[in-house]
């Protein structure tokens, strides 16, 4: 919970900075579309520094307490193997040892110039994840104060006109859950024809039924959280009907239609 | 331990109460902020920017009897504020309104009509009244020419060749 305090003001700052809390809206093929100011650099300063004060606070507290590393410790265990096999990507792969990072495995954007450490638990479990997340909490405030501090002044925006269509292009980035890719191609009008996205959630997923393993089912919901799961992220599902073993893959026009029915119910009621 | 958790409880009993008392007190957003997107109708010339740059393409634009019809579906919006960007008229903003929960989906729709233009030779429509105007005016400023002298701006693309080939044939021969 003391969590979410401390996030609330780094959502608030996003909105203040780019217009919305979650759809920032920042990118457009050329540059970006917002400046940051003055007014906004020493703002975020501001809310940066109190809330790594906050972040310290907490994480000192919750380091040695020992009711968290019974719940947490050797629950959930990905090992490196595992986790290599498994392709898990972001902090699932790092709190088993593996050191993969987008930002400086491939840098993109300016992360050449402000590298971020890399931080890695060898131990796999859960208390290993939850480390990881909360170290790298403390390096992304490090990244901010530097970026804000190199930032060079000029242009935001390059003219792009025609894009051409038919074209495709691929992207990968370090989220906060891990390596998160896109696909795109282009179409017509200045418009995407297909966009693919990757998210982090779908490879992280998969390490779930080894994790799972062993453990008891009051440690499953700790243990699917611990990969800081976005379901509809993954995006994908089968409906298996189990006596027949059939595979049913629904239509657009089909799922539409569930939609409706369902819309109708409850409006009768 | 017990050091761990009277260091945890201190940062409860430090931070007691953090929601805020929003739906009973206001929460504006802060400025910059993308909501609602908000047309001046009496401002918009129907020249189709918005549609063509919307990405989930909720602008749509048709003609009909002599009418141009912009009908915003505003249930879809993304709130990116492209439309906002590209209008050249600036008719289009957003507003700090986001409290947009709704039952009824003709909330979320706006259709406005612009009378057209018809050609004054073939008699179809090819423009709104509001672009003419804008044109008139724009190109004799531009041109430093009278008003009168655009004639051609009552003409549809299609008839402005035409006329112009009659022209350059015409002196040609």
């Amino acid at each position: 919970m003391q969590s979410w305090r401390i996030r609330e003001p780094v959502m608030w700052l996003c909105e203040f900075i780019t217009g919305n809390r979650k759809t920032y809206g920042m990118n457009l093929i050329g540059g970006v579309r917002r400046d940051i100011t003055r007014k906004q650099s020493s703002k975020i300063l501001e809310v940066v520094e109190k809330i790594e004060a906050q972040l310290n606070e907490v994480i000192h507290a919750v380091v040695d307490d020992t009711t968290l590393h019974l719940r947490l410790k050797n629950v959930g265990i990905l090992s490196k193997e595992n986790a290599r096999q498994l392709c898990s990507v972001g902090p699932t792969a790092r709190g088993s040892g593996v050191a993969v990072d987008c930002r400086i495995n491939h840098p993109y954007a300016a992360y050449r110039e402000v590298p971020p450490r890399l931080i890695t638990m060898q131990d796999g479990d859960i208390w290993a994840r939850t480390v990881v997340r909360l170290e790298e909490t403390l390096e992304s405030i490090k990244v901010v104060r530097r970026a804000l501090d190199q930032m060079p002044a000029g242009e935001i925006m390059a003219e792009v006109r025609e894009i051409p269509p038919w074209r495709e292009g691929v992207a990968y980035v370090e989220a906060p859950r891990g390596e998160c890719m896109h696909y795109v191609m282009t179409g017509p009008d200045n418009r995407p024809y297909r966009w693919r996205v990757r998210a982090p959630s779908y490879a992280n997923l998969q390490a779930i039924p080894v994790m799972l393993r062993h453990n008891s089912i009051a440690d499953a919901p700790i243990i699917i959280g611990s990969i800081d799961p976005c379901f509809s992220c993954t995006e994908r599902f089968e409906v298996v009907d189990v006596k027949s073993q059939q595979v049913k893959v629904y239509t657009q026009q089909e799922l539409l239609a569930l939609s409706n029915k369902y819309k109708r119910c409850s409006k009768a009621n | 331990m017990l050091k761990s958790k009277l260091k945890e409880a201190l940062i409860c009993f430090k931070n007691l109460r953090v929601t805020l008392p929003y739906p009973f007190q206001p929460a504006p957003p802060p400025e910059g902020y993308r909501g609602r997107v908000e047309v001046d109708v009496a401002k918009c010339i129907g020249c189709g920017a918005c549609a063509m740059a919307c990405p989930p393409r909720l602008i749509n634009i048709s003609d009909v009897d002599g009418r141009r019809v912009i009908d915003f579906r505003l249930g879809r919006c993304t709130y990116c504020a492209r439309c906002a960007d590209v209008c050249p008229v600036k008719a289009i903003v957003m507003s700090g309104e986001f409290e947009l929960a709704t039952d009824d989906k003709a909330d979320l729709e706006l259709t406005i009509e612009l009378l057209m233009v018809k050609c004054e030779q073939c008699d179809r429509p090819f423009t709104t009244q509001r672009i003419r105007d804008k044109l008139i005016c724009e190109v004799s400023k531009g041109l430093a020419i009278e008003a009168g002298d655009v004639k051609w701006l009552n003409l549809c693309p299609n008839c402005r060749v035409v006329v112009e080939v009659e022209k350059i044939s015409g002196t040609g021969a």
